[in-house]
């Protein structure tokens, strides 16, 4: 064996040895590449050592022909190599099929069948780390040849037992059986790297990270997880009883389950906690032994449907708190409304007019998504049906808040009301002004004049109309309102904070 | 005469409206309106005065909850009915029990919760 990085006698006699050897020997670099081989090997594979030595092994190696089964014959060869260097342990290759090609004394050439069964061994150098792979062959075609042979004998059993045959077949079917499971393991693996939900496997009394896919270090933002213990690996972990809890699934051997479990994470750099539900179970794993080795860890995060379903429960409560409000208000309207009139159908007038009036608001605010509405808004749909030139308004866009909104659109209500009734929209002539502005401190001074129509009198009775306006404005608004009434008509003055109110 | 004739009862409710039918259903009942007032700070106020015999308070005042106003009737000693468009639910652990009424409300309603909140026989 040549290229061999050994030295002195003892190098070139291991060499010596190597190529006296039978059985055909290379050495190929991590890289499949040939590094070195015996004679046996190149008489094998009829080729000269120079042709060899640094060709990468596939580009020389066609697993026997240009047929399926060679195709399949590199690639368990190339499987095997592979398998080498990820584990750095043996890999066994019981039977390749690989014809030869040898020459006759007379000088005619021919090919032969031959089986093989190979050995493929790390070399390691002093660091331990994988340096080259040792390939051993070792030709069993009279093996084969006699099972074959046997096969179909009167004898069969025991002459197949005798020749060890079946023992031949086994170790096919054991290969098969490996590479079946190592491909189904690749799987397995594929689908639990890339499974939806978060998985990780903890083992050991400290919990530690023997595996995690991607979707838990997406979780917990991090992914240098593998080989620490939990607390190491999750410093925030520990605090919130997560440790005693697979201390427990450990001590019983019971798995457990959590549903919407809220989680303190530091899922960012910066180091802030984020608050997660998860919904997960701890299943307890199982030694050949029985006894509790580590725990299975597989869960969803489940933040963005807990999140939803407390936004839906409060705007339930929200809703239901508003409904059962404006019907209190509307009891409250229709009840006073029918203490101050005692006729029927003028009841019916005023309630449902002050129905509409609410009604009016509500629309409004509606269109906001209960944000709020303009004053300038509030103020013509109250007044509109008097007719648009008979009531002049004129003042700046205010937005005021949803509760503002409601007073103000009741109290105009009243106002224009009690105008078309008794005041200067009962007058063909009469109109209304209606002019606001905002000072530095936000107050709100807003002026309705009346004028065109009959002098106005304080009413004899105070009804329920002039105490909703004065209450409105005081008790809802937390500002005040004077009322003026004059030989031109009505002028009411509101003064009030525009900020003022609940929403 | 009743057991609630002339019996001061404060009122803390934000709504205008809702504030006048309580007080024109305690007017009937023959109480007498304390306040109303219509923020947890003007209920304060009026909760330190004396003379208050009894109080309905509406859970979410303007947008803040009444609670307050609550503790410092109760260091007082003067007895409390809630008001809220959420249910007895909706009172925190400390005040379940409490005479409640939910909106809308009538009358027979607000009187047998403060009969229940004096603890006087109904009549």
């Amino acid at each position: 064996m040549r290229h061999l990085e050994l030295n002195g006698e003892l190098a070139r006699d291991i060499a010596l040895a190597f190529d006296a050897s039978p059985n055909p020997y290379m050495l190929l670099t991590p890289e499949l590449r040939y590094a070195g081989m015996n004679q046996a090997y190149l008489d094998v594979l009829g080729r000269r050592r120079e042709d060899l030595i640094g060709k990468a092994i596939f580009e020389v190696y066609d697993g026997g022909g240009e047929d399926d089964a060679a195709r399949a014959n590199a690639e368990r060869l190339r499987e095997s190599l592979q398998r080498v260097i990820e584990t750095g342990e043996r890999d066994h290759l019981a039977l390749i099929h690989y014809p030869i090609e040898l020459v006759d004394a007379d000088g005619t050439r021919r090919i032969e069948d031959r089986w093989w069964s190979a050995t493929h061994a790390p070399v390691r150098n002093q660091a331990g780390e994988v340096v080259y792979i040792l390939q051993h062959t070792q030709d069993v075609t009279e093996v084969e040849r006699l099972r074959r042979r046997v096969a179909g004998a009167e004898d069969q059993a025991s002459v197949g037992e005798l020749l060890s045959g079946n023992i031949l077949a086994r170790a096919e079917h054991v290969q098969e059986d490996n590479r079946r499971l190592q491909s189904e393991r690749n799987r397995l693996l594929d689908i639990f790297l890339q499974a939806p939900g978060f998985i990780a496997v903890l083992t050991g009394p400290d919990h530690v990270f023997q595996m995690h896919n991607r979707a838990y270090a997406d979780l917990v933002g991090r992914d240098d997880l593998d080989g620490k213990p939990l607390r190491v690996a999750l410093p925030e972990i520990p605090d919130q009883g997560f440790l005693n809890l697979l201390d427990e699934v450990r001590g019983s051997g019971e798995p457990f389950q959590g549903r919407a479990v809220p989680v303190q994470l530091a899922r960012s750099r910066s180091g802030g906690l984020e608050t997660v539900y998860l919904d997960f179970i701890y299943q307890p794993l199982r030694d050949m032994d029985g006894s509790v080795a580590g725990v299975f860890v597989q869960g969803h995060d489940v933040t963005d449907a807990v999140l939803a379903d407390r936004r839906q429960r409060l705007m339930i409560d929200e809703l239901n708190h508003r409904v059962k409000n404006t019907l209190a208000t509307v009891q409250s309207i229709a009840m006073q409304t029918a203490r101050s009139h005692a006729q029927p159908e003028r009841f019916a007038e005023s309630f449902q007019a002050r129905l509409l009036a609410l009604s009016h608001t509500h629309d409004l605010l509606t269109r906001s998504h209960w944000e709020g509405a303009d004053l300038h808004e509030v103020l013509e749909h109250e007044t509109e049906a008097h007719g648009r030139t008979r009531v002049l308004l004129n003042g700046p866009h205010v937005a005021l808040k949803p509760s503002a909104a409601l007073s103000l659109g009741m109290v105009f209500h009243e106002l224009a009301t009690n105008a078309a009734k008794y005041g200067a929209l009962s007058a063909p002539d009469g109109r209304v002004t209606v002019d606001w502005s905002l000072d530095e401190d936000g107050r709100m001074r807003v002026v309705w004049r009346e004028g065109g129509g009959p002098p106005a009198s304080p009413p004899e009775r105070r009804g329920f109309g002039s105490r909703l306006i004065e209450r409105s404005v005081r008790h809802d608004l937390g500002g005040n309102i004077t009322m003026d009434y004059g030989e031109e008509g009505l002028t009411a003055v509101m003064i009030f904070p525009v900020n003022s109110g609940r929403n | 005469m009743t057991a609630l004739t002339g019996r001061r009862v404060l009122i803390v409710e934000d709504e205008s409206l809702v504030a006048m039918l309580l007080e024109t259903m305690l007017e009937d009942l023959g109480c007498v309106a304390v306040g109303p007032a219509s923020s947890v700070d003007e209920g304060l106020r009026l909760a330190k005065e004396d003379g208050v015999d009894v109080a309905l308070l509406d859970v979410n005042v303007a947008g803040t909850q009444v609670f307050p106003v609550a503790e410092a009737l109760e260091a007082k000693g003067v007895p409390l009915v809630f008001s809220t468009g959420y249910g007895e639910g909706g009172l925190p652990e400390h005040w379940r029990g409490r005479p409640t009424v939910q909106k809308p409300f009538t009358e027979a309603v607000i009187r047998d919760a403060l009969m229940k909140a004096l603890g006087v026989a109904n009549a």
